[in-house]
């Protein structure tokens, strides 16, 4: 572990008093943005818009949170994104890893034209109107599955996770696994998946977040409510308390109604409630990011 | 990384005589059907869900025609490209476009870099952990905030930043409106709230560092810097490489929603992107067949630079994409 | 590393090539498998031979409660022999539009407010029932066209009539009204401006005496609606135009009016440059809000509440007082009359012409519906009078009261929290709904759009002789075609682009007179001559077909 090694000359102090101050700059200028939204999601909407709030909330109320957490949908929506979250990147890692691992075996003489094949596809797209048209023929419309099995492959992931194994795993393994008898499927579970967790962790919180924040898919394939994700109705709650934005007259002017007064505490507190689980789980991916357990590991 | 160069010249098998092809088919798919069969998947979910609706490009070469069916319109060739390349805006927002995406692709390309270097020189696992956790966090916040924040941060009247600049000497500029501000603006926001998250992958290629190197660094002497310099550094080349890859694959990619919402009357001559001008198009009437000819454009400017790195990366850092 | 004893080896391969596999069938099994699985709701029909079901998708405010908590809903259902399978839309309904309507995939009826646009009947036309057969079974619909000027020509595209409007007689001509802080007048001992000079000494006053007495220079003068850049809308500073002659309508949108029968751009006209020019010299003396052309829209709501009682701005636009200012402050404000451009000007003094009471777009029907007869049961059930004032503000009992057979009083919120507008919205679907409240009916409003209605009442003179097909661009009458819409919409996009910088631009830092002819052909080069070629053509047909 780096902790264990001593500097002393004066050169390697100076840096480390720069790491230092840099560092701590730094976590404060994004931390604090995460602490403005909680700070103004319980303001006075009013004061924090005419900027007199920056790091007390004032006149301290919880009617955003009410209303958010007040809404019988969200706990469906909640429900909703975690299944769609739990089972997609289930899926997801099922299909990316293994085709990552396949395209990085330098043997494999197909692995350039596969990629070209995957690689066209960050980049041409049919468009909404055909897809849509897809998936009503495949019976997709209005089922869960359409936030799983479309975006069963994500190619940046497989690219990224595709050079892990490539620039990670010593080839000389592969080859004296192979002198024992191992096939690829074996060498694949027992020495490649164990040696990748860092980039295993990483392409999975890629993953989750992506499953959790996916908004999209559920507004256009779905129209049963009970099936929308939390996504949808958060925005769905955050729209309902917004101004009439120019429209008083034929859109009637909400007036001095709450709605519109409070609608910015809305839109913070939605960051908080939408993001709390995902921020909640990073430190336990994180552990996978510790320094030396695999490799030294396996070879020693 | 030398090591594994060198094994994969010595098992290249000899060359030998072609068999045809069937035969070498065969004897392709029994000595490697297990990867076959690891790909299976993604390439079916490929071939089902972004190739089979691909036929959907043509619109961009024909008149959206509902009664006709999608690609039942009449073949209008190239017009909705010239049309588009005939603009009156048509300069205005490849330059607005371009340097918007330049820009932030060049600082987020770095940024991230030089953070997981610094969140890796942080002494104890604690406080490692709680610079990275803290570092990621505003990618969690919606663009739809940001931009509210943006506004409640510059206002020219109230704005903290504002007001901090003017303790500085800066005053009188409209960090909202000003033309010259939207650039700087945008990309200083784009880098705070995703620099952490961006740095997670070379964070996790970090973690990878034989740490038998630390140690014969520190033996022989070195100074921290130059241990980032050549043991941290150069293992992050190659994930470097593939990021630099696909980043120059989006060279012509803005972001849609935080521009738009950036918008207003007095930065509209910089802030006007494609995207931004396909939307607008859109919505006053149906514009089908224009929009995919436009996004056709985009797609094969991208296309065409991700090709192009993807060879470059290919001879002067033998990694590639295919 | 040793090696696996061949038995283990074998079970490993098989595993995997059988987890493999089911990741595989997985993907298909999703995709094939639920193919006999129908809706039970959603096939309607009158399979049972009893009560029809009709599908409805009801494009409604995001405040508006579930359909299945409206009283008037269950009357609706019960007058037309049908049950109704409602889909409820709220949000971005834009962008679920597009991929539906593509994939021919509509319901029985869609219902909101301008829900299916022109646009979408001209490329999607064929999807939609022509009801011009059908009106022998649509008697409230025939009383509509026969009782409102314009609802059938609003109904009609390409000769057929494919979407009804909706008609309520309460809304004032003007939707932007025009208020100034009456204390602060009072406060310094001013009179009421009446011409732009005077305002102009008005608002420096404004600025610098602090008439809200709190000895802070925190007093905005001068605040109006930010501006988009696709062109003006209610609130904003179009609002003056009308003051040099120019009849703008909907609060000038992309600058289109009408002068005379003569279809013309108020962007390339001097008139607008002496608008521009006024408020350039507002701005430079520091009387606008220094966020006008940056804040949104909620920000430039709450600036204008004040803290407490104390207000902060002098004069602005909005849709009635206690809208604009909010409880704390709106008592401060008079609504006020049109300005002069100068003293003794020959320019008549016009106002931007809104009319919101005549509405396009309402409802629409599927050219191939479930049961015919039911769904057009159910659109005539909308327009009959006790349904339409209740889509309107709501169920009778909680919200509306009965008096007579045709009259009706509006009730105040029930839930005291709420103010009126805010209440009608959540209670029903206000606006969006398909509606005709006819002559014959005498309802009592609710208060804020008697304010509303008040409000205007001073800037009714601007409305007096005014010569409707003449002098009043009838934009939500012309129908164009695919091929028109699609050259208009991308110049139009070219001239905002062009226009709406320079109009900040102009405000902010000046040179309008000195920039003017090389922007005006910068215009004539985004395609604007073209633009009024097809409006002024469809303008003639329009004006023809009228007579």
């Amino acid at each position: 572990m780096t902790t264990k090694v001593r500097y002393h000359r004066p050169g390697d102090i100076v840096f480390a008093a720069l790491v230092a101050v840099s560092i701590v700059l730094i976590v404060f200028v994004t931390l604090y943005p995460i602490f403005f939204v909680a700070i103004a999601s319980i303001s006075q909407p009013q004061l924090v818009q005419g900027g007199q709030v920056w790091f007390f909330p004032r006149g301290i109320n919880w009617f955003g949170y009410e209303q958010i957490l007040g809404d019988q949908r969200i706990w469906t929506g909640y429900r909703n994104t975690i299944v769609y979250t739990v089972l997609g990147t289930a899926v997801n890692m099922l299909v990316t890893i293994p085709a990552a691992y396949a395209l990085s075996r330098r043997e494999f003489a197909a692995r350039r034209p596969l990629m070209f094949f995957f690689a066209f596809t960050m980049f041409f797209n049919g468009g909404l109107i055909p897809t849509y048209l897809l998936y009503r023929d495949l019976n997709l419309l209005d089922n869960m599955w359409v936030f799983i099995l479309p975006s069963a492959l994500n190619v940046y992931n497989l690219i990224i996770a595709r050079a892990f194994y490539e620039n990670s795993i010593p080839e000389e393994l592969h080859e004296a696994a192979t002198l024992d008898g191992s096939d690829e499927f074996r060498f694949f579970f027992t020495i490649a998946i164990p040696l990748s967790k860092a980039i295993l962790s990483v392409i999975m919180l890629y993953y989750l977040v992506q499953h959790w924040n996916d908004f999209f898919t559920g507004l256009v394939f779905i129209r049963d409510y009970a099936k929308q994700p939390l996504q949808i109705v958060l925005r769905d709650i955050l729209i309902s308390n917004t101004a009439f934005a120019g429209g008083a007259g034929g859109a009637g002017g909400t007036g001095g109604g709450y709605g519109q007064q409070y609608a910015d505490q809305i839109k913070y507190g939605v960051i908080i409630v939408s993001s709390l689980p995902v921020i909640m789980l990073y430190p336990f991916l994180q552990k996978y990011f510790e320094k030396g357990v695999m490799i030294g590991s396996v070879k020693g | 990384m030398a090591v594994a160069l060198e094994t994969k010249v010595a098992t290249t098998p000899p060359a030998r005589t072609r068999s045809p092809w069937p035969q070498r088919l065969r004897q392709h798919l029994s000595r490697r059907w297990q990867l076959w069969v690891m790909l299976a998947p993604a390439i079916v979910a490929t071939a089902v869900f972004a190739y089979a609706p691909m036929y959907g490009i043509q619109l961009a070469f024909r008149e959206f025609d509902f009664e006709a069916g999608l690609t039942g319109g009449d073949w209008v060739g190239l017009k909705y490209f010239r049309q588009f390349f005939d603009s009156p805006q048509f300069w205005q927002l490849m330059r607005n476009t371009v340097l918007i995406s330049v820009t932030t692709l060049v600082v987020g390309f770095f940024a991230p870099i030089g953070l997981a270097l610094l969140v890796n020189q942080v002494v104890g696992p604690r406080r490692k952990r709680f610079s990275q956790t803290a570092t990621y966090l505003p990618h969690f916040i919606s663009i739809v905030v940001i931009v509210g924040m943006l506004q409640v941060f510059l206002s020219p009247s109230t704005g903290l930043i504002t007001r901090v600049m003017e303790w500085f000497g800066v005053s009188g500029i409209n960090f909202l409106g000003d033309p010259k501000a939207f650039i700087p603006v945008y990309v200083i926001s784009e880098v705070w709230q995703h620099c952490g998250w961006n740095s997670i992958i070379y964070l996790a290629a970090l973690s990878n560092v034989d740490t038998q190197l630390y140690e014969a660094a520190k033996i022989d002497g070195a100074s921290r810097f130059q241990i980032i310099r050549n043991v941290d550094l150069p293992s992050l080349v190659p994930t470097m490489v593939i990021l630099f890859i696909l980043t120059m694959g989006g060279v012509l990619n803005t972001g849609f929603e935080k521009i738009f919402l950036m918008q207003n009357t007095l930065n509209l001559p910089i802030s006007e992107v494609i995207s931004t001008y396909v939307y607008k198009i859109g919505i006053i009437g149906n514009q089908f067949s224009y929009s995919t000819a436009i996004g056709l454009f985009n797609t094969l400017i991208n296309f065409a630079f991700l090709v192009g790195a993807n060879q470059l990366a290919k001879r002067l850092a033998n990694t590639s994409l295919w | 590393m040793t090696a696996a004893p061949p038995t283990r080896r074998r079970y490993t391969r098989t595993a995997a090539a059988a987890s493999f596999a089911a990741v595989l069938s997985l993907v298909l099994a999703a995709c094939g498998g639920g193919g006999s699985d129908t809706d039970p709701d959603a096939s309607g029909g009158a399979g049972d031979g009893e009560t029809p079901n009709v599908s409805i998708m009801v494009i409604k405010h995001p405040l508006t409660k579930p359909m299945a908590d409206m009283a008037w809903v269950k009357q609706l259902e019960e007058e037309a022999g049908v049950t109704i399978t409602w889909e409820e839309v709220s949000a971005d309904w834009d962008q679920k539009k597009n991929p539906m309507l593509a994939a021919g995939d509509v319901p029985d009826l869609i219902i909101g407010n301008n829900a299916i646009t022109d646009a979408d009947l001209a490329t999607f036309g064929s999807l939609f029932e022509d009801l011009s057969d059908d009106m022998d079974a649509l008697p409230n619909v025939q009383a509509m066209f026969d009782e409102v000027d314009g609802a059938q020509a609003m109904a009609t595209f390409n000769d057929a009539e494919k979407s009804v409007p909706s008609y309520k007689k309460f809304w004032p001509t003007a939707i932007t009204h025009q208020y100034i802080n009456q204390q602060w007048l009072d406060a310094l001992g001013l009179d009421m401006p009446t011409t732009w000079d005077e305002l102009f000494d008005v608002l420096v006053a404004f600025k610098e005496l602090d008439p809200n007495g709190n000895g802070q220079a925190d007093e905005i003068p001068f605040d109006f609606a930010p501006v988009g850049t696709t062109g003006f809308g209610y609130f904003q500073p179009s609002a003056l135009l009308g003051l040099t002659g120019m009849q703008i309508v909907g609060g000038g949108g992309g600058g289109y009016f009408l002068e005379d029968g003569e279809v013309k751009n108020f962007f390339v006209d001097e008139r607008y440059r002496d608008v521009v020019e006024f408020l350039n010299r507002c701005w430079q003396a520091g009387l606008i809000s220094a966020d006008a052309f940056t804040q949104d829209y909620s920000t430039y709501q709450s600036v204008a509440r004040g803290t407490g009682d104390t207000a902060r701005v002098g004069f602005s636009w909005g849709w009635s007082g206690s809208d604009r200012f909010g409880p704390g402050v709106y008592e401060q404000y008079t609504a006020m009359a049109p300005l002069l451009q100068e003293e003794g000007q020959s320019a008549p003094v016009r106002w931007s012409y809104d009319f919101e009471n005549l509405t396009r777009n309402h409802v629409t029907m599927s050219a191939d519906p479930s049961d015919k007869d039911a769904v057009l049961r159910v659109i005539n059930a909308f327009y009959s009078p006790d349904i339409s004032i209740q889509v309107l503000f709501g169920d009778i009992g909680p919200n509306v009261e009965k008096v007579s057979d045709t009259e009706y009083k509006v009730l105040p919120p029930a839930d005291a929290n709420l103010d009126p507008s805010t209440w009608k919205w959540t209670s029903s679907l206000a606006d969006n709904g398909p509606i005709f409240i006819r002559e014959s009916m005498e309802v009592e409003p609710p208060t804020d759009l008697a304010e509303a209605v008040e409000n205007a009442v001073p800037l009714a003179p601007a409305f007096e002789d005014l010569d409707i097909d003449k002098d009043v661009f009838p934009s939500l009458f012309l129908k164009l075609s695919a091929a028109d819409q699609s050259t208009s919409a991308v110049n139009q996009t070219a001239i905002d682009g062009i226009t709406m910088p320079a109009f900040a631009q102009w405000v902010t830092s000046g040179g309008a007179t000195d920039g003017w002819n090389s922007y005006v052909s910068q215009v004539e080069g985004a395609g604007i001559q073209a633009n009024l070629d097809i409006l002024q053509t469809y303008y003639d047909d329009y004006i023809a077909s009228k007579s």
